[in-house]
């Protein structure tokens, strides 16, 4: 591929404001979807009744 | 402390919601992605003894070039990127798509569907990584770094790792529950990045090469970014799953974990260039990298503040789990890989470390000291899930950690004091090169030496796994403490 100017590069420079588009989106469907608020409660969400909050659940085998 | 379990009504967790439609218990998860996860370990495992097989005989070359050396097929650039490629593309991708993907399925809380698309992607995967590999060895080489694989593999790897990616998309779709955990966040984020970083790279280099200078800032900007937005974000992922759930602790501050993500969303692809300091590219290009690269030390401070902060107190639970000796040795290296990363990008720092054996060391800080101690930390937690097993040797763990542990740091130290020794005599046009190739033989012996704690680790690592994947009948839940059960009331290990 030959780059005389920056026009060759233009389908990835597309490619590339596409790509930014769709992170800035993802930002706002982030904030828009509630992601960033009640951050404390938020992070609790990985324990279960399985493995609850409070309980250490990995330790060396057989002793 | 809290003991008791979550029980806000309002809670966002469908984990334990009496409906059976909604809930979704997390042992139904891990059997339904058992057999993928369990293919794509013991991949990952074979190719970490491979490549640890040519890192051995490429660092002992450095110091001994006539080793192995009566054939084309074991030369010096041959066996290094083979090592290259078997570790990132072999051990890295295919780990991370054993240990991601399930921490993926569990927080979309959904069992997993099409398992049988990831079992097709991780032969293709494979097949087309032996087939690279093989090309490697044979001959047929790039000669373009990090992009080594000849371009007849490629489209095996692109196709295996389309399947991954449609599979990431369809299990963030179908999810349960509206919240989004830090890991889903840098998981999907990752699977989108890896595959737009291969793609762009392989046009531009392999298949239509661009010219000069844009074809070497296309590569440094694939190279990095393969380690920044793809190796870290699932090595963070990892982190900020095992760490909270092992110590049965939420994360100190999931604010600043969010604040993370974004921050090395937007920082870390413009860093790649600071690999051509002192090339003949534009000068704003390199500015540019040069601040992003020292940008990078606010993702790095927050992730650092946090991991410390929700581990300060239960230091001794950290040494009890296997888990996350192997994890918090990989946030450290993370924090400090990274501080060091960002010094190399100025101008004065890289006029000294650029061309040395202080880059090989720093890359190895990264993707040994921080992304593998994450992921082996990951295996530990992930193994006993998957198979209701426990693991078959506490000794062989402390074997794998130790190795691990002291072999990486006798080769970071060696390679980071001879590249600075190295750099500054470089710097000094009186000094003859060869010289200054003489003064860094002890230090490359030193690596040498370092590989052989390295081995034993990763041998005591697949002896474990595979004692336990096939003959770990007699080792089934015991009462005593297990991985499985709770600890809280048994005494220290």
């Amino acid at each position: 591929m030959d780059v005389e100017s920056y026009k060759d590069l233009m389908p990835i420079i597309l490619l590339g404001v596409v790509f930014f588009i769709s992170a800035i989106s993802m930002l706002y469907w982030s904030s828009k979807r509630g992601q960033l608020r009640d951050f404390d409660e938020q992070a609790k969400t990985i324990f279960t009744s399985e493995e609850p909050e409070g309980e250490v659940s990995d330790r060396f085998p057989g002793k | 402390m809290s003991q008791a379990p979550q029980s806000n009504p309002s809670s966002t967790s469908p984990y334990s919601s009496p409906d059976v439609a909604v809930r979704a218990e997390l042992s139904e998860i891990d059997a339904s992605i058992r057999t993928s996860s369990v293919f794509f370990t013991v991949s990952a495992i074979f190719w970490l003894l491979i490549g640890t097989v040519f890192a051995v005989i490429a660092a002992y070359k450095a110091h001994e070039p006539s080793f192995m050396g009566g054939t084309e097929f074991t030369t010096f650039g041959r066996m290094r990127s083979a090592h290259l490629n078997a570790m990132a593309l072999g051990w890295g991708n295919n780990i991370i798509f054993a240990v991601g993907l399930w921490i993926m399925a569990r927080l979309c809380r959904s069992p997993v569907r099409h398992g049988g698309l990831l079992l097709i992607a991780g032969i293709f995967w494979n097949v087309g990584l032996t087939v690279g590999l093989a090309g490697i060895i044979w001959g047929d080489i790039t000669s373009v770094e990090w992009l080594e694989i000849p371009r007849y593999a490629t489209p095996l790897l692109a196709f295996s790792y389309a399947l991954v990616g449609v599979w990431g998309i369809m299990a963030f779709h179908f999810r349960k529950g509206e919240h989004v955990y830090v890991s889903q966040w840098y998981i999907l984020a990752a699977l989108f990045w890896f595959p737009w970083l291969y793609v762009i790279a392989q046009i531009m280099i392999i298949w239509f090469p661009a010219r000069g200078v844009v074809q070497s800032v296309t590569n440094w900007w694939f190279a990095h970014n393969v380690l920044g937005l793809w190796l870290t974000p699932m090595a963070l992922a990892t982190a900020y799953y095992v760490i909270p759930k092992v110590l049965g602790r939420p994360i100190y501050s999931y604010y600043l974990s969010v604040l993370g993500f974004w921050a090395l969303a937007l920082f870390y692809n413009w860093a790649g260039v600071h690999h051509l300091i002192g090339g003949p590219v534009p000068v704003w290009l390199i500015s540019a990298g040069i601040v992003a690269s020292v940008m990078m030390v606010i993702p790095v401070i927050v992730v650092g503040i946090n991991h410390h902060m929700t581990v300060v107190g239960l230091h001794k639970e950290v040494w009890r789990s296997p888990t996350l000796r192997f994890v918090i040795f990989g946030a450290m290296s993370y924090t400090l890989a990274s501080l060091i990363g960002s010094s190399m990008a100025l101008r004065s720092v890289n006029e000294i470390t650029h061309f040395t054996h202080f880059t090989v060391g720093h890359a190895h800080q990264g993707v040994y000291a921080f992304f593998t101690m994450i992921m082996f930390g990951g295996v530990y937690y992930m193994m006993p899930r998957l198979l209701k097993r426990e693991w078959p040797s506490a000794n062989l763990i402390r074997i794998h950690f130790w190795g691990c542990a002291i072999g990486i740091s006798i080769m970071l130290i060696a390679l980071h004091i001879a590249g600075w020794m190295q750099g500054l005599q470089m710097n000094d046009a009186s000094i003859p090169f060869l010289e200054i190739v003489q003064m860094t033989m002890p230090w490359l012996k030193a690596r040498s030496v370092s590989g052989i704690f390295l081995t034993v680790g990763h041998v005591a690592f697949a002896i474990n796994f595979f004692w336990m994947l096939f003959a770990a009948g007699a080792y089934r839940t015991k009462q005593v403490p297990t991985l499985l059960t709770p600890t809280s009331e048994e005494g220290a290990a």
